[in-house]
């Protein structure tokens, strides 16, 4: 802490917002620290990392993106390495954020279709939103879920001649279909994170979101970390 | 090995073909009889040779079988099987290869541009510079002929000898044959000569004698004259092979569906962002400034 007491103090708010989760900070809430981030942004390092040396392994539509890494036959060893990291830091990411992620009653409504369409539309908003909303939760679930059936169907890709040719052929369905939704999952959360929700990329790359940003999505949350409850379990 | 002189008609891994059809060349085929096949082996030898494999390490399975299967060094193996047959006991040989398909299960399977190709006269070839070694090959494959060389880190089979077809001349294999049970010409001959053959076999008491061309496949660019044709197992042949039903729907149906969706899902986005815009908090009044916070839930 001595290196830090001879900080200036503005830099101290910054180290603090480093540290810990769901403080406030002048104008703005601490909603992730740098953990976090930096395990967020390791996974989407090597999601796309897979994403980008697969597709051309999946159709000759992306066939183009070989040559981001040197060729296909560079892709082919690519591929599963980082599908490999990619679930590990996927792991990383389920045990760092499954207290956050836990379901409550009011989340189910999210497996209807309905409540997805109104969400979209801006509509039927919950002033019992906390600091993930029911979207974001199932979200987490299945990416998670997704990692998982990626990499078994992919370990069988991978080496397809020490599996039957049924487990082979069930194998590449599963890795298709998992990685098709995965893949439209994962735009319209970077749709939702970015241009569709002003000042939520903010808080993935800095930590922090403005209280007016907080009220908002998460009524829930603004109201406990400004009420001085700083930590959820 | 890759033929110059011979267009291709279909490649792996490739949306649009670049076949001309200027050049009509009439398919071609080789036929086996393994009914006066002898078991000499001297087609494995020719393989070897001409191709420039191995030597691979024999196996002794107990049988007259070189080895208990094909190998990326050994793309053409003699099958040996002893079967009871009408108080007695028949010796069975059957040339296992590469069959060339019409419609190549491997083919259709292999996601590498151009690592496997049909050539105009039909011959399934495998390029090794395109060949990513990922074994995709194995799996759309309804004869499990396909290897993978670790050396080399590519998959390896019969090229029916594409490099001395192209030349005009006869495979290797065929060459070497001394009882002339195996022979090379157009697919079209080479069919007749297989009705003649069985028609023969059936007048001498193979009653149960066929011509192996299995039509789930398009039929095949070797054409076997089976006869015990009753007992396909007796020669390690599939009764019906077909393009496995998962990489068909994996090739034609999900992927195509997987790139609409891809591409919809970015739609969909850009065209929600045009309608709805984006949800921001309220600009009147301004910002709250830290120390009101409010108990009661928005509207």
């Amino acid at each position: 802490m001595s290196a830090t007491a001879s900080r200036p103090p503005a830099d101290s708010a910054i180290l603090r917002a480093r540290r810990s989760e769901d403080v406030v900070v002048g104008d703005e809430i601490v909603r992730h620290r740098l953990a976090t981030r930096a395990i967020h942004w390791t996974v989407a390092l090597f999601f796309f990392l897979a994403l980008f040396s697969g597709l051309p392994i999946w159709t000759p539509v992306f066939g183009w993106m070989a040559h981001l890494f040197g060729g296909l036959n560079v892709c082919r060893w690519l591929h599963p390495w980082a599908g490999l990291a990619f679930f590990v830091s996927m792991l990383v990411m389920f045990v760092h954020w499954l207290g956050e992620m836990r379901l409550e009653p009011n989340d189910r409504e999210w497996l209807r279709p309905r409540k997805m369409i109104e969400y979209m539309r801006y509509q039927g908003e919950d002033p019992e939103v906390g600091k993930y909303n029911g979207g974001q939760k199932l979200f987490f679930f299945a990416a998670a879920l997704g990692a998982l059936g990626l990499l078994l169907s992919g370990v069988v890709v991978w080496f397809p001649l020490e599996f039957p040719r049924i487990v082979r052929e069930l194998a590449i369905l599963i890795h298709d279909v998992t990685f098709i939704l995965f893949v439209v999952a994962v735009v319209f959360h970077i749709y939702l994170g970015t241009a569709a929700e002003p000042g939520t990329f903010h808080s993935m790359i800095r930590g922090t979101v403005r209280k007016p940003w907080a009220r908002l999505h998460h009524p829930r949350w603004y109201r406990e970390v400004l009420g001085g409850k700083t930590r959820r379990p | 090995m890759a033929a110059h002189n011979l267009e291709i008609r279909r490649s792996s891994a490739s949306l649009w073909g670049g076949a001309t059809g200027m050049r009509q060349l009439p398919v071609v085929s080789k036929f086996i009889d393994t009914t006066t096949c002898i078991g000499c082996k001297a087609c494995e030898v020719a393989c070897q040779e001409w191709n420039d494999l191995g030597p691979v390490s024999t196996r002794q399975t107990g049988t007259y079988q070189t080895m208990p299967e094909l190998d990326p060094e050994f793309w053409n193996l003699i099958r040996f099987n002893e079967q009871e047959f009408d108080g007695g006991v028949v010796w069975l040989m059957r040339k296992d290869q590469c069959m060339h398909c019409e419609d190549p299960g491997c083919l259709a399977a292999c996601p590498a541009p151009g690592a496997i190709v049909q050539y105009e006269n039909g011959i399934v070839d495998v390029n090794p510079e395109a060949c990513i070694g990922c074994g995709f090959c194995a799996t759309g494959c309804p004869f499990d002929v396909p290897k993978f060389h670790a050396k080399t880190g590519k998959m390896a089979k019969c090229t029916l000898c594409v490099d001395r077809v192209e030349s005009g001349l006869e495979p290797a294999c065929i060459k070497a044959c001394p009882t002339g049970c195996l022979q090379f010409g157009t697919k079209d001959d080479m069919v007749a000569m297989g009705h003649a053959r069985v028609e023969q076999l059936k007048a001498n008491g193979f009653a149960n004698a066929v011509l192996y061309d299995p039509p789930g496949v398009g039929g095949t660019g070797v054409v076997t004259v089976l006869g015990h044709g009753d007992h396909l197992e007796w020669y390690g042949l599939p009764r019906d092979p077909r393009v496995p039903l998962g990489v068909r729907f994996w090739k034609s149906v999900l992927r195509p569906l997987g790139v609409v969706a891809i591409f919809g899902a970015v739609v969909g986005a850009i065209g929600h962002f045009m309608y709805q815009g984006p949800k921001e908090p309220p600009q009147t009044g301004g910002e709250p400034t830290g120390g009101e916070p409010p108990r009661t839930p928005r509207p």
